[in-house]
């Protein structure tokens, strides 16, 4: 063991004189306006890949009036920021990417896929979100920056950058993992940030619930756009991955993902509305009204009561990111409702999901029923996906946007419907 | 009846001589229909779908048998795998090991790179070119980068165990397990199928 140690020590001294250790440094430099040497990574737009893509659009369905097509290729997008002139829309990953997505002539089709920030080190980037006044927030798996005028400034390598949560402060490092570490973020009414914390495990242990609880880990957490400020804002989720304000009444909504091994058909999947600040959702107790069975016996918060979730979805379908409708090409039916992406099943028997889904909500704000708008993406006669969406948003015209990391792609689904002969 | 007693004592010979494998003999046909829990995130060929998930194609059978177990017996925890693992017999874990390890392998640094500048500490077990030179450890080649990072940072911080592993990563700055990562992310693989 002492040898090891020390041959481990004398490799690691070695290692320090390697080149290529600056990229904390960047953020330095970027935070004081200095250059780096980064440069970008372009994703070709015309090529084999795109012309596969395109293959898989004669399988998606799309109700009548709408048409889709490929809005552009981007390797592992996921959720999406429009930026407020509309010219570049900023997508998450999570691996170490956010890719600035160009379309200067407006037709609708992107001209341009590359990087964005490449001076900056990202781990796990996968929530970009926009204020209004078009600072751009990215928040990562364990932190979150700020970029003014990212619009603007996203062609230059070493854009203006600012940290609002420092890394390892938006959670404890030894709570970090991969997989339920996929942020989402938007900025609210109120003009604070709000990022969910998924919890990391399937379920997490006893032990670990005060902590969680205080830390707003397993649910939505708000601060303010300089990081102060911070509290717990929902409560009682297990791993949510999209969400978004009523323009009309300023509820939150949020999607979650269920617990895995409690069969094909339990719990049901979710779709939540959360009307006051420190509402709790049920997790660790209930997930989509299904009590889960670690936690038959342990006492529940005193003096709270669960939201029950607006819908219950299809189990294990994998409700992601949502948006609500504000824009006006689409017909009324769809004025101020919600639409969903359903990332798809990963180990469900029979596997489901893989489409776009919608709600309206009735006159007093509530989920009516969710229908299937838009699918075709898993292939039933394999199980095969040939693709999964992942997020929703919303170009200036009013078409829709739909993030696809398994493909690697944003589809655009735009209502045009044909004259009448 | 006189081949009784010889297969008995041939069939013991055998077993004395595996022992340190284990108890079932795999069946790579049979784990192949175990995949299919498994493509959704790893690919029928164990080539990954997703940057979560490891390409675990033409790694060393006894190094995937041993994480499915430390998975199955909750010495290792993730919240997907725990969850699958848990309903795996003792055989469907040695076949689907077989499965993914039938295939082969290759690995290519990418233009310009420099095998000089591989990561010294890692070398020895996991290659230059993220291709494992022993049975227990994984390969790394083309593996997302955060995968490596998020693997060496659980080693670091005791909630991965590995008798090397975790006295390398012990040390190691979040940058040097970022350059580690990236090196080996950077690497491009190929998985072929086994031979018919």
């Amino acid at each position: 063991m002492t040898t090891r140690t020390l041959v481990s020590a004398a490799v690691l001294a070695s290692m320090t004189a390697l080149p290529a250790l600056a990229q904390d440094d960047n953020m330095d430099k970027l935070s004081n306006m200095q250059r780096t040497d980064a440069t970008f990574t372009h994703i070709d737009q015309d090529g084999d890949r795109a012309e596969a893509l395109r293959s898989i659009l004669q399988h998606i369905n799309v109700p009548d009036g709408f048409e889709i097509s490929l809005y552009a290729v981007v390797p592992d997008a996921r959720s999406m920021a429009v930026a407020p002139q509309g010219t570049v829309t900023f997508v998450g990953t999570r691996k170490d990417k956010v890719w600035s997505v160009v379309d200067r002539d407006r037709n609708r089709v992107a001209d341009e896929v590359m990087d964005f920030a490449p001076s900056v080190t990202f781990d796990i980037p996968n929530g970009p979100c926009f204020s209004p006044d078009g600072f751009l927030y990215i928040a990562e798996r364990n932190r979150v920056l700020t970029f003014p005028a990212a619009e603007f400034f996203f062609e230059g390598p070493d854009p203006a950058v600012g940290v609002v949560v420092a890394k390892g402060d938006l959670i404890p490092e030894e709570e970090e993992s991969f997989n339920h570490t996929a942020r989402v973020c938007r900025v609210g009414p109120d003009g604070k940030l709000y990022i969910s914390l998924g919890q990391p495990h399937n379920v997490q242990p006893v032990d670990k619930l005060e902590m969680y609880d205080e830390n707003g880990i397993g649910g939505i957490i708000r601060i303010n756009t300089d990081g102060t400020g911070r509290e717990v804002y929902t409560r009682g989720i297990r791993n949510s991955v999209g969400h978004d304000f009523n323009p009309a009444n300023g509820d939150l909504w949020f999607t979650d993902n269920q617990v895995d091994g409690m069969g094909d058909d339990i719990p049901p999947g979710e779709i939540n509305r959360q009307t006051a600040a420190g509402q709790h959702f049920g997790f660790p107790w209930v997930n989509g009204g299904v009590e889960i069975p670690q936690y038959k016996d342990v006492a529940r918060p005193e003096g709270v009561e669960f939201v029950d979730t607006q819908l219950k979805l299809t189990a294990h379908a994998a409700d992601l990111g949502m948006r609500f409708y504000t824009g006006n090409s689409f017909p009324d039916e769809y004025q101020g409702g919600i639409f969903w992406a359903q990332h798809g099943s990963w180990n469900r028997t029979t596997p489901v999901g893989a489409r776009v889904m919608f709600t309206k909500l009735d006159e007093n704000g509530d989920a009516v029923g969710a229908e299937v708008f838009a699918e075709g993406w898993l292939d039933d006669s394999t199980g095969e996906y040939r693709g999964r969406p992942m997020d929703i948003a919303f170009l200036k015209d009013g078409s829709m946007l739909v993030s696809d990391d398994f493909a690697g792609a944003i589809w655009r689904i735009a209502y045009n419907p044909q004259p009448a002969e | 009846m006189m081949r009784l007693p010889l297969a008995t004592i041939l069939g013991g010979l055998m077993l004395a001589g595996i022992t340190a494998l284990p108890a079932a003999a795999d069946d790579p046909a049979a784990g192949r229909k175990v995949a299919n829990m498994c493509r959704t995130c790893h690919g029928i060929d164990g080539y990954a779908a997703i940057p979560i998930a490891p390409h675990i194609g033409g790694e060393p059978k006894e190094y995937l048998e041993a994480q499915l177990m430390a998975f199955k017996t909750g010495q290792r925890e993730h919240e997907m795998m725990s969850v699958v693992a848990a309903g795996l017999s003792a055989q469907q874990i040695s076949d689907v090991s077989a499965w993914y390890a039938s295939h082969g392998v290759e690995a290519t640094l990418p233009d310009g790179a420099d095998p000089s500048q591989a990561p010294q500490l890692c070398v020895s077990c996991h290659g230059v070119d993220g291709i494992s030179q022993l049975l227990d450890a994984p390969n790394l080649a083309a593996e997302t980068n955060i995968y490596i990072d998020t693997q060496l940072k659980a080693f670091k911080r005791g909630k991965r165990k590995h008798e090397i592993m975790s006295v390398i990563a012990a040390d190691l700055s979040d940058r040097e397990i970022r350059q580690i990562a990236d090196w080996y992310a950077a690497v491009q693989l190929e998985i072929t199928p086994p031979a018919e």
